[in-house]
This record gives C-alpha cells, structure tokens and sequence, in this order.
C-alpha cells in the first residue's frame, strides 16, 4: 500500500484534513488509475452498506434466557464466594496480624529481659563465650558461684 | 398479583430497572437485541458456536457493568461494544496458538492487493437481497480475522481509524493497510464467486 493508495482510502472514508482532500480532488483530475481504484473501493463500501446482517441466533428466546440467567446466577455467587473470602481474610488481617505482632514483641521483649537479667536476676544462668568457644561458664548470682567447664585439657 | 409487562418500556427505563437489580427487565434487553449481539459476535468469529458462548458472556458482563451504562450511546450500541471486546480478546487468545499463514504475513507486510486488477463491474449487481447476503458471508469468510475485524468495526460499526487501532492494540497504519487489503480481497471475492456460483 503506497501514500496514494493511503490517500484514496481516507478520502473515501473521511479521514482526511480539508486541504488534504483538495489535493486528492486535484490529483484525481489527472489520475485515471486513482480514480478506477476509488471507484472499486466506493463500490465495496457500498456493497456493504446494503448488506442487511440478517443473522439469527439460532436458539429460542426462553432457551437463550436460560442460559444467560444460570452464567447470570454463577457470576453472582462467585462473587459472593469471593467477597466472604475476602471479609475472612480481611478479619485474618484485622485480628491475627496486630494479634502476631504483639506476640512477637511479647516473646522478644522476654528474651531481652532474661538476657539482661530483668527478669529474675538471681536465676542461674549458662553462657557459651563466642571468643572460646571450648568454654561453657555456669553462674548462680543467688550463691555466687561461678563454675567454667572446659572441653579441652588445661594447659600446664 | 399480575406480573408486569415490559414489552413497552423504553430501553433506557429498561436498563435503570436492571440496574436496580430487576432481573425481568434485563430479560427483556436480551430478548430485543439477542440476534443483534449473536450476528456481531457471529461475524467476527465465524463460529456458530463461539458467537453463542460468547454472546451469553458478553450479557452476563453487560449485568455485572449495568451501573456504568449511563445513556451516553443507546444500548444496543454500547452492547455491541462489549460483545466486539469480547471477541476481539477472544481472537488474540486463538492468535497466539495460531501459526500465521504466509498469505497473513504477505497481507501485513502489503504488496499483495497490487497484484489484484482493479473490479470495474460490480458484481453483485442486480443480485436479490437474500442472494447479496449469502456471496457477501462467503466473502467474508474467506477474508483472515485481522481484515474481516477490520472491515466490520468499520463498515459496521462504523468506528474510524483512530478507534479501530485503539480497540485491536495497533497503529493506525496498520489499520489502514488491513482496511485497504480487505476491501480489495473482498471485490476480488465476489468477482470469484459470482464466477463459480455459491456452492
């Protein structure tokens, strides 16, 4: 398809700007070809322009309906089906999240307190030092005892 | 308590007792523009079959937007919108397991309709109504999906080009090419058909 032939079509179909379709009128004085083409073109439009779409659908107005209403039914619990999933796991994260969160803040703030000794300083306590790690040491702060095992023999 | 009948109702009084949910008078939409949906789906997707099923989903979508209808364009028009985008995606599905012709891609990348001589005669003339009707559905069943859609968004619809490109997800030029090859391929078809006689 050439600029010409792009032309003639939307000069045929209206799509051009009023100075474009001056130029295609011009060009058409002098153009046997350009013309026997619109002519073609013209004749198709209007060949469908008469085409009355007669087309029938090929099933009763009730066995239609029927058809139509049951998708109609299916659609609408579907989305009812879906709008509960969405209430169940809108309430999921309404309750369980903010519920999770302060669990966690819950057991991290204990283990804190229990690191730090917060929470019954005097309870026996077992350290494993990252520096030696052949070194187990056990404190009692109630007795004052410290006791270390080593897993390795003491050097003399 | 005797039921009402809608069969006078106006479509727009229609469409706002559906969209208040009465399922009656959305039956009665259906029942005036069922064969106008069915023939629109028909013709683009040339199967009995397809345009049913997809008809009945094109009414099943139009319940579920009822609220969105609000009289810019009259219904039956903004239905047959809503069965063309059905089809239209329904197409791109079936493109992408279709291997394309070398006819199809010879008709993309133009050049063909060239080598076409150009009708003179029209060749349905003089021919009856139900006659004109059957060589045209031949014809245009011969044409591939992108220039038969092309053809029928324009010359039925009467979308312009702009509208055309926008609702197939492609340029302008492209639809002009389609448009061009399909009007030709279409004199060149029935010139063929009124040769052999419709079998």
């Amino acid at each position: 398809m050439n600029e010409k032939e792009i032309k003639l079509q939307a000069y045929l179909d209206k799509e051009l700007a009023a100075d474009e379709r001056q130029q295609v009128e011009s060009a058409l004085l002098q153009d046997p070809e350009a013309n026997a083409l619109l002519a073609e073109l013209r004749m198709i439009r209007g060949v469908l322009a008469g085409y009355q779409d007669q087309t029938k659908l090929p099933e009763s107005r009730e066995f239609y309906w029927s058809k139509v209403e049951r998708g109609l039914r299916a659609a609408e619990r579907a989305e009812l089906s879906g709008s509960r999933d969405t209430a169940v796991r809108t309430w999921w994260r309404k309750w369980l999240v903010p519920a999770g969160a302060f669990a966690a803040l819950a057991l991290a703030g204990w283990l804190a307190g229990t690191q730090t000794g917060f929470f019954g300083s005097t309870a026996p306590q077992g350290e494993s030092s990252l520096d030696d790690t052949g070194a187990f040491t056990y404190r009692d702060f109630s007795t004052g005892t410290t006791l270390v095992w080593l897993s390795y023999p003491a050097e003399n | 308590m005797s039921e009402r009948s809608y069969s006078s109702d106006e479509d727009m009084a229609l469409v706002r007792l559906a969209q208040q949910g009465d399922m009656q008078a959305f039956e009665e939409l259906v029942a005036r523009y069922r064969d106008k949906i069915y023939a629109r789906a028909f013709s683009m997707m040339r199967s009995e079959e397809d345009a049913i099923d997809l008809s009945q989903e094109a009414w099943i979508k139009a319940w579920q937007r009822l609220k969105q209808f609000q009289g810019e364009s009259s219904f039956g028009t903004w239905m047959t919108r809503v069965v063309i985008n059905l089809c239209l995606d329904q197409l791109r599905k079936q493109k992408r397991h279709r291997v394309e012709s070398l006819e199809a891609m010879d008709e993309e990348s133009g050049g063909v309709e060239r080598q076409m001589p150009v009708v003179t005669v029209n060749p349905t003339e003089g021919l009856e109504r139900q006659e004109l009707r059957v060589r045209i559905d031949k014809a245009l069943g011969q044409l591939s999906q992108e220039h038969r859609t092309v053809l029928v968004l324009h010359e039925f619809e009467e979308m312009e080009y702009k509208e055309i490109a926008r609702v197939m997800e492609c340029s302008i030029g492209t639809v002009m090419s389609r448009l061009f090859y399909a009007r030709r391929r279409l004199a060149a078809l029935l010139v063929n058909i009124n040769k052999e006689g419709v079998r």
